[in-house]
């Protein structure tokens, strides 16, 4: 039994000394800095190429903006400055409309339109509310060719309506 | 002549260059990597050889670690010391390889590989008690390297190998006492 002791304790202790005394560096059998020089410079010739690209794709982003930019302003630019004469075209259009109106009105005599028929007051009235309206959705809409011609439409339509009320010819028939 | 290449071979090898050569790989100097390397390529193959059981696989993952640290270095930001930081390096890349040449049957069921006694290649150079550790069953070796060796303790052990502390403790008495029969014979 304390044979048995002792001789445990001898190898505990002489694989303590050998653990002491392993050597710290062993010599690799072949040469492995070629190796690993060769991935390094691999690996840098690697870096180089993404760094090109990194380089790269700030420009490539750049040119893709400048070419968005100005394709959204060939596309939308031309409308952007018709815009501002389509509000002057409807202006006009309003103007023109009053101007011939006045004329008329001033040919007939400058008539009281009070004095016309509640039906023809109400005729006018929702005629000229009409057109309001379509002026309001041309100032948000301007290039609606939709709303140009109603807003035509509903100004010839007053016309016609102060000619039929107010012209010679329609009250001599 | 002769006196300047004296002068110089102390001063490449002086201990108080270590912290400019690092300063110079992480600027990409290859010739200050390369001092370095001559400084450690030994200790990491010694740790390699005893890890993996196998002379060719140390080799090979000798130099991933260089290659590895060649990328990595600019990592280290000398809160600790060079060769603690590089041997945790060296040592994960060395359980990463060993865990990727497993099957996903041993990876699953944690089966060992068999003791490499019989295919052992004799490495007359070697101390008796390296020829030993080579045959000591896989998971027994890793933690009697990383412990008695490497000076790991078995918290850390136990978190690099993925397995409870006390397994570990279990895993250096077995591999003591393995050592101990062997180099009794």
């Amino acid at each position: 039994m304390k044979e048995t002791m002792n001789a445990d304790k001898n190898a505990e202790m002489s694989l303590q000394a050998a653990i002491a005394q392993l050597p710290k560096e062993i010599v690799p059998e072949r040469d492995l800095w070629s190796g690993i020089d060769k991935a390094i410079n691999q690996s840098a010739t690697l870096a180089d190429n993404n760094d090109k690209k990194k380089a790269f794709t700030p420009v490539a982003w750049a040119a893709s903006i400048v070419a968005a930019v100005l394709l959204t302003w060939v596309t939308l630019g031309p409308e952007q400055l018709t815009s501002k004469p389509q509000i002057n075209l409807v202006a006009a259009m309003q103007q023109d409309f009053e101007q011939q109106k006045q004329t008329m009105l001033v040919n007939f005599g400058a008539p009281d339109i009070k004095q016309l028929p509640v039906a023809m007051q109400t005729e006018l009235v929702k005629l000229s509310s009409a057109q309001n309206t379509i002026s309001k959705a041309l100032a948000d809409d301007p290039n609606n060719s939709d709303l140009l011609n109603l807003l035509r439409w509903t100004q010839q339509q007053e016309l016609d309506l102060l000619n039929q009320l107010y012209s010679p010819q329609w009250q001599t028939i | 002549m002769d006196k300047l290449k004296i002068i110089d071979a102390n001063k490449c090898f002086s201990p108080d260059l270590e912290p400019q050569w690092i300063a110079q790989a992480q600027q990409g100097d290859q010739q200050a990597f390369h001092h370095l390397y001559q400084s450690y390529h030994r200790r990491i193959y010694a740790l390699c050889w005893r890890m993996m059981a196998d002379k060719d696989s140390a080799e090979d993952v000798c130099q991933e670690v260089f290659v590895q640290l060649w990328q990595k270095i600019s990592n280290f930001r000398g809160e600790s010391k060079f060769s603690t930081w590089l041997h945790s390096v060296a040592t994960n890349i060395v359980l990463g390889h060993i865990r990727k040449n497993k099957t996903w049957i041993q990876r699953i069921f944690s089966i060992e590989d068999q003791p490499v006694k019989d295919t052992m290649v004799e490495m007359p150079e070697c101390s008796n008690l390296d020829q030993k550790i080579q045959t000591l069953p896989e998971r027994a070796r890793l933690v009697f390297v990383l412990f008695a060796i490497e000076g790991y303790r078995h918290e850390e052990i136990a978190n690099m190998l993925g397995m409870a502390v006390g397994t570990s403790k279990a895993q250096y008495h077995r591999a003591r006492t393995l050592l101990r029969e062997s180099l009794s014979e």
